[in-house]
């Protein structure tokens, strides 16, 4: 977990609105400016995740996305702009971010994460946020977190439903508990509004600030689904499987 | 008072229609899978293999309870039960 980095008069200005939440104060901020976070992909998800992260302090940013932004990417990927379609994700994520909170530090990573680079990038990061719509990189990432014992924060959808949950290695379900296997027809696009993907990277960013500074209760073993529809949200119990072939105990 | 079965959007559109619940009449879990077979199969389909194990890319809540091992699935659901079909779905 992230050393504590003493605050400057700057940043004491820039969050005193959540330095006054009683149960965070500047021990809390404080830990924020010390941590790292890895945020697969900033798209719909990591796009918000990321600019909630870096509005609320965290020290640095590890950004990591392949390709250029295209328009079928703009309904929801809001560190994207029309300006820069052509271009790389991640260097619009960048400048972006870096408008917002020029304190911030960022690793921009020009590739989606994979098997070859998992270990590599999850090592940088005291907290992962899988934003990833692709099943092999989830379970990659999800065994490094395991293996290196870094939470990692869980958020998906569909049209206008979703799923969040917070992975604490050793003491909750991960991701190959809940889902050992991915569904065979699934497809990297899919039905979602940009009002989806934020709310579920807002409540992923808490989850992240919650984890990092050590208050509140994060969805360890529960699994939030909401329907933003009907607007119904249920907080489903999870539980580690002791035969996961990710996080069970050998036999 | 029926047992409520929530369908995904993943699944809706294995169910022929845009149904986002289907009631059914009060028994087991096994009995709601059932008669979700007999009404929707193809929605059965998305849930369960043909040997009618749950596919291991979805999960069954009851309320808020995960339905996993043999006697959860032989819980007797009660008028006003929920089931929830979770399906794996991503980011993006």
């Amino acid at each position: 977990m992230p050393v504590p980095i003493p605050l400057t008069d700057e940043e004491r200005a820039v969050y005193e609105w959540q330095i006054w939440v009683d149960d965070f104060r500047e021990a809390g901020q404080e830990k924020l400016k010390g941590a790292s976070v890895l945020v697969s992909r900033v798209g719909g998800l990591g796009s918000v995740v990321a600019y909630e992260l870096a509005a609320a302090g965290v020290g640095k940013l590890v950004l990591a996305h392949a390709g250029n932004v295209k328009p079928s990417d703009l309904n929801r990927q809001l560190l994207m702009t029309h300006d820069w379609l052509g271009r790389p994700r991640v260097e619009s994520a960048e400048q972006r971010l870096k408008e917002l909170n020029p304190r911030l530090q960022i690793v921009a990573v020009p590739e989606n994460v994979s098997e070859e680079n998992a270990e590599r990038l999850v090592s940088e990061a005291d907290l992962i946020v899988d934003c990833a719509p692709l099943f092999e990189e989830r379970f990659a990432m999800n065994r490094q977190a395991v293996l290196q014992k870094k939470p990692i924060v869980e958020c998906a959808m569909y049209d206008l439903d979703a799923q969040i949950t917070t992975v604490i290695p050793g003491q909750t379900a991960c991701l190959s508990c809940l889902f050992p296997e991915k569904p065979p027809e699934w497809r990297r696009e899919f039905p979602v509004f940009g009002a989806v993907s934020g709310t579920v990277g807002c409540i992923a960013a808490m989850e992240a600030i919650k984890v990092l500074a050590g208050f509140g209760e994060p969805l360890a073993n529960r699994l939030l689904t909401f329907d933003l529809r009907s607007m119904r949200f249920s907080k489903l119990a999870i539980e580690r499987k002791p035969n996961c072939p990710v996080c069970g105990e050998p036999a | 008072m029926s047992v409520r079965i929530h369908i995904p959007p993943t699944l809706r559109e294995w169910a022929g229609n845009a149904d986002k619940e289907v009631i059914v009449q009060p028994g087991s879990v096994q009995d709601a899978l059932i008669q979700l077979a007999d009404r929707h199969p193809a929605a059965y389909r998305g849930v369960c293999d043909e040997t009618g194990a749950v596919r291991r890319h979805v999960n069954l809540f009851v309320n808020d309870s995960l339905v996993r091992t043999p006697a959860d699935f032989e819980r007797t659901l009660s008028p006003g039960d929920e089931l929830f079909i979770m399906p794996a779905v991503s980011g993006g």
